[in-house]
């Protein structure tokens, strides 16, 4: 081995070892100034997509509007069914609210923001959002749609941040399920094989006997996710050695996620 | 050290593409990377000082993109990649002088094994740290799909490496342009 290769191999530890050395808010940071410097590439990178994305599916043949058309129609009948049960959902809840006295509903102030990448690790379900300090965005804040949980905040730097996605691993969840007294950790699955990933309800009594149907809901313990937003739906149930398991299909379909909601505080 | 610099260019151009490739739903969602076909090539292609200013630059740009840090936990400490880049990457230049003969395709099946032990590792360090070890169907596919994918590419995008090295005059090329 010559001396330069020997010198190369020196400075290469020595680098090395100062990376190694840096702890969890040292590589935050580190990380947000990536993430800040590659920020335009990422921005115009999703604009391009977005633009291509459009291009691809506005090329349809004939045969694909009919049938667009006709499921469209099929919709349309559904909604307006939909419409008139919410109208009588609604009209009774005013009238219990009225007579119970119940306080309005809290509200949650809410930045919106627009995905500009999805994960490209095999191991971790991230996605990027074009919201960050500058937009008063911290780190562990909720982030949410109009049909339930998407994550929390993780890296944040000014103009763009990490959301760790609900169907991670790491992404631990306190929830409770509708219509019972069952609470339990909601966490993604280490390794999803389809398109739609599952999440696991852990902790359950061995008693719970969950029905497909029933739905989870963040019940607001530890302080990170406010109590009320919708997780997802359960779809089977089963009995460990210790415990019971809830497998959930999450409420937000994350493949097709291109508006977010960054939950700040509340009103 | 132009061609070394266009590498480097490269790998920052192609890990941030790597964000918009969607995973593969019909291999078990197993991503596409070509970040480590480029970096394997510079293994073979550069000097040892340059082949580590590659591995150490591949690395901390996929540490920085994407360990995750939840609360004051690092799941993979920042390097981790550097080291496994810089290893990896040692023993595809150890097969140098059979590059330099103009001989590719025991280093395009490398770069496939290769891109997958680098997933492979991730995967054991992150279930070292979480605990309960799976190895399922999916698990596998996630790991071989990757690197199945960068085997079958590894030829093209040698290929197109090797025409960018002539064009800036690489002093360090193949004698033999059986390749090409």
């Amino acid at each position: 081995m010559s001396r330069t290769s020997i010198i190369a191999l020196l400075v290469f530890g020595a680098i090395l070892g100062y990376f190694l050395s840096f702890g969890s808010e040292t590589t935050r940071k580190f990380q947000a100034s990536v993430y800040q410097l590659l920020a335009p590439f990422f921005t115009t990178g999703s604009g391009l997509q977005k633009q291509i994305t459009s291009v691809r599916t506005g090329l349809k043949s004939l045969e694909e509007l009919e049938r667009e058309n006709a499921s469209l129609r099929l919709d349309n009948r559904q909604l307006r069914a939909t419409n008139q049960a919410l109208r009588d959902v609604e009209h009774e809840v005013n009238r219990l609210r009225h007579a119970l006295n119940y306080r309005e509903r809290s509200v949650f102030k809410l930045i919106p923001a627009e995905i500009v990448t999805r994960d490209s690790s095999t191991w971790w379900h991230t996605v990027t959002i074009n919201r960050g300090k500058e937009d008063h965005i911290e780190t562990d804040m909720p982030v949410v749609t109009d049909e339930g949980l998407v994550g929390k905040t993780t890296t944040v730097s000014n103009t763009i941040s990490v959301v760790l996605l609900v169907t991670d691993e790491n992404c631990k969840v306190a929830a409770s399920v509708e219509g019972t007294r069952e609470q339990g950790i909601v966490a993604g699955e280490r390794v999803a094989g389809g398109i739609a990933p599952m999440l696991d309800l852990n902790f359950l009594s061995k008693q719970a006997n969950l029905q497909p149907g029933q739905k989870a809901f963040t019940s607001g313990v530890g302080g990170v996710f406010p109590a009320g937003l919708f997780i997802g739906t359960v779809k089977s149930f089963r009995t460990r050695e210790l415990d019971g398991q809830a497998k959930l299909a999450p409420a937000v379909d994350l493949s097709q996620l291109e508006d977010v909601f960054v939950v700040t505080g509340r009103k | 050290m132009i061609f070394f610099f266009i590498l480097l260019v490269l790998v920052l151009g192609t890990q941030i593409a790597e964000f918009f490739i969607p995973p593969l739903d019909w291999m078990y969602n197993a991503h596409i990377y070509i970040v480590p076909v480029i970096v394997f090539y510079g293994a073979m292609a550069l000097p040892f000082p340059l082949m580590l200013g590659l591995a150490l630059f591949a690395g901390v740009l996929l540490d920085a993109l994407t360990v995750q840090v939840i609360g004051a936990k690092v799941e993979i400490s920042l390097g981790w990649s550097i080291l496994l880049y810089a290893v990896l990457a040692g023993i595809m230049h150890g097969m140098r002088p059979l590059f330099i003969r103009g001989r590719w395709e025991v280093h395009c099946l490398l770069t496939g094994l290769c891109t997958s032990a680098i997933i492979l590792a991730q995967y054991l360090m992150i279930t070292f740290r979480r605990g309960s070890v799976l190895f399922s169907r999916e698990v596998w596919w996630q790991i071989g799909g990757p690197g199945l994918m960068a085997m079958l590419m590894a030829p093209v995008i040698f290929w197109m490496l090797q025409w960018l090295a002539r064009a800036t005059r690489y002093p360090y090329l193949p004698e033999r342009i059986s390749f090409e």
